[in-house]
């Protein structure tokens, strides 16, 4: 591929936000894509084959995900739904950290706005579900006045500590929260982006949400710690098909997205319809990009998106995949406990080491990573214990520092004053200039020009690698063949 | 082991008794009296539910004139007891259950050989579930219950419902109906059997 072409100036990444999970955004003086060096790659130029998307695509693009949302929303079956009836739109946080997160908050717009105009009912609330940051989507629904367009009253936060409701299962009681599921139809209001793979191992990915932003915590220690990597997310499939859930699940909607932005909608009364395709189509558009990210040999990575530590994005890939990517997370043979998950972090001794030999180490081509801007609110000393970390800011230290999830992070990082200087000390101490940078730059992924070199001249390869050796044996692991893809079309 | 280093201080002016705090509450430190609640910082493990669950705002975590170390000396129990304990329960002593502050199996083993017979005091006394508070519940409860203690969620508080089921028991049905999707049932009940099996032989 002809290198030149293919470099761009860095692309803006996504502004620090105001959140009691991070610091205060003016504290944010400098981002790294702005520094010497950095350039960007777009992902529809190093894979062509990647479909066109709506977004981002300049101005007027969310007026006219609304209106396709409405009309793909219109196609489902809502007979059941009585006017005098209620109706909750499940949503969770993961979509409002999706490419700046207006294209989620344009979804749950046009599904309120739809469900009135089809069925006249007019109890129609939102429940956003949250990961371990019980105020996170609260203050989404303010940032993007969802409070007021669902109405007084109608928007709501809810955390897995919050009331409990049993829901029969074919593998006996799990929890849900009562506030989900409180009305006499839910919605499910998801996106096909697939986060994380080194939980949910692409298996079931639509349905995940089942277990874990709708579920009390019983439901989502069972996953996480009593079914093991591989099968954690049947915990999801087990909740979803109990006769409870099923009695009350009108339809799903999501966000089409892929790597590089929102490809469209897809709302279907049969959620496995949409889970096929968020599973298959997933694997190709994504897979990809975690492939190519797997053959980087030494880089910096750079934090600096408003997310915690592992969920910072760099080309739809969050940086717990890339502590991971030395290892196919995708193949369940290959790779039954990743670098990094809970259940490979579970299975460290007191001696610092894996319990099992076999056990894949943290990414080693990361030889540093500069935490320039992330947030707290999730379990992340394992990755500072294991990986030279050197955090932006005394603020930042601090607030780590007195945050109950993270009261080790910094017993093992250093603090930096500057951005150009934590910068500095990882050039200096690793001897690479190759930087990559998880900071949700839309539509590609920024980086040192170094780095942008080598991911060109690699694409080409893992493209037909994918497509050729790893997507063939993804299917098979997952019960299909690669004529999925055809009746997905 | 947790180092405490914050606070749940309540504002009285704020509060008007919902008592969301106390059902939230992992270790029984806040309490609602006269339609305001009151926090212990002598009990506080600062994992900051009722700061973020109550619908006033009410409550602030401030940082603790003193920290506050919680712990069980693992060294004052015998090994193979702690052992025979966390196999009980399908778990390696060394593993880490709680991902927040890094309590192992044996510590909650250890707490509970010496005496504690509740998921709260074993919270207090280790530390562990008292920063997430979700993701270590079942391994802990199941360590409860494998000491020989029953399970009595209150059922004025959500702080847990109950146990569920483990790689151990998912029927044998539900395996051949959904493996083919792509659940790795029988291999990881295999991966964690190993898992609880390491070090074993060194006793
Ligand atoms: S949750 Fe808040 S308002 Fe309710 S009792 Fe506790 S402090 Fe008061
Ligand atoms: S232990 Fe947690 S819930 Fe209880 S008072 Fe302290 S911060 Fe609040």
């Amino acid at each position: 591929m002809e290198n030149k072409n293919l470099i761009h100036p860095a692309i803006l990444p996504i502004a620090p936000k105001p959140s009691q999970y991070g610091i205060d955004p003016s504290l944010v003086k400098t981002r790294v894509a702005e520094l010497p060096g950095m350039c960007s790659l777009k992902l529809s130029e190093l894979f062509p084959e990647l479909p066109d998307v709506i977004f981002p695509g300049g101005e007027g693009a969310l007026d006219k995900l609304y209106e396709l949302a409405k009309d793909e929303i219109r196609k489902v079956d809502m007979s059941m739904i009585q006017p005098d009836q209620s109706v909750n739109v499940l949503a969770s946080h993961h979509g409002f950290t999706l490419l700046g997160g207006q294209p989620y908050a344009v979804l749950l717009k046009a599904i309120r706005d739809v469900v009135i105009e089809k069925t006249g009912c007019k109890n129609i609330r939102l429940r956003a579900g949250v990961g371990m940051r019980f105020r996170e989507t609260e203050e989404y629904i303010k940032r993007y006045g969802l409070d007021t367009y669902y109405g007084p009253g109608k928007a709501k936060g809810v955390a897995p500590v919050d009331e409990g409701i049993p829901i029969e299962t074919e593998i006996g009681t799990l929890y849900g929260i009562k506030a989900i599921y409180d009305a006499d139809w839910i919605i499910h209001a998801h996106h096909t982006d697939v986060r994380e793979v080194h939980f949910h191992r692409q298996i079931d990915k639509a349905v995940k949400p089942f277990s874990m932003s709708y579920a009390r915590i019983e439901s989502r220690s069972t996953y996480h710690q009593n079914l093991g990597p591989r099968a954690a997310n049947f915990t999801a499939r087990a909740i979803f098909e109990s006769k409870f859930v099923q009695s009350k699940f009108a339809f799903g909607a999501f966000l089409n997205v892929g790597p590089h932005g929102v490809i469209g909608v897809i709302a279907d009364n049969n959620l496995y319809n949409i889970n096929d395709r968020a599973t298959f189509i997933g694997c190709q558009l994504y897979g990809k990009v975690m492939t190519l990210f797997g053959k980087i040999d030494e880089c910096i990575a750079v934090l600096d998106f408003p997310c915690p530590v592992p969920y910072v994005f760099s080309a739809g890939v969050i940086y717990a995949n890339f502590t991971g990517a030395n290892s196919d997370l995708y193949d369940m043979e290959g790779t039954p406990l990743p670098g990094y998950t809970w259940y490979t972090e579970a299975f460290y001794g007191k001696n610092g080491k894996p319990l099992l030999p076999e056990t894949p180490p943290l990414n080693p081509a990361i030889k540093m990573c500069v935490h320039n801007y992330a947030w707290t609110g999730y379990p992340s000393a394992f990755f500072s214990e294991h990986i030279p970390t050197v955090v932006v800011g005394a603020e930042q230290a601090k607030l780590f520092d007195t945050e109950p999830m993270n009261i080790k992070y910094m017993d093992h990082a250093t603090i930096a004053k500057t951005t150009e200087g934590a910068m500095e000390f990882a050039y200096n101490a690793t001897g690479t200039d190759k930087v990559i940078i998880f900071d949700g730059a839309m539509g590609g992924l920024n980086c040192s020009e170094s780095l942008a070199k080598e991911l060109i001249e690699k694409a080409p390869a893992v493209s037909k690698e994918v497509e050729e050796v790893l997507m063939p044996k993804w299917f098979r692991q997952r019960g299909v063949d690669m004529s999925v893809l055809e009746k997905l079309k | 082991m947790k180092r405490v280093t914050m606070n749940a201080v309540v504002d009285q002016n704020l509060c008007i008794g919902c008592k969301i705090c106390e059902k939230v509450c992992p270790v029984y430190a806040i309490q609602v009296t006269n339609r305001k609640a009151f926090s212990d910082d002598q009990k506080c493990v600062a994992c900051a539910n009722c700061a973020d669950r109550c619908p006033q705002h009410a409550i602030k975590m401030v940082e603790r004139a003193e920290i506050r170390e919680l712990g069980v000396d693992v060294s004052k129990f015998d090994p193979k007891e702690i052992r025979a304990l966390c196999e009980k329960a399908h778990l390696n002593p060394e593993q880490i259950l709680c991902y927040c502050t890094g309590t192992r199996a044996e510590e909650v083993a250890a707490c509970l050989l010496g005496g504690a017979t509740t998921p709260e005091e074993v919270s207090a006394q280790t530390g562990i579930r008292t920063a997430c508070t979700i993701e270590c519940i079942q391994p802990l409860l199941r360590l409860v219950q494998a000491a020989g203690n029953e399970l009595h969620p209150d059922p004025n508080g959500w702080r847990w419902y109950g146990v569920t089921t483990t790689a151990w028991e998912i029927p044998q049905e539900v395996k051949d109906k959904y493996n083919s999707r792509g659940f790795y049932f029988d291999e990881d009940r295999e991966l964690l059997d190993r898992v609880v099996k390491v070090g074993a032989d060194k006793q």
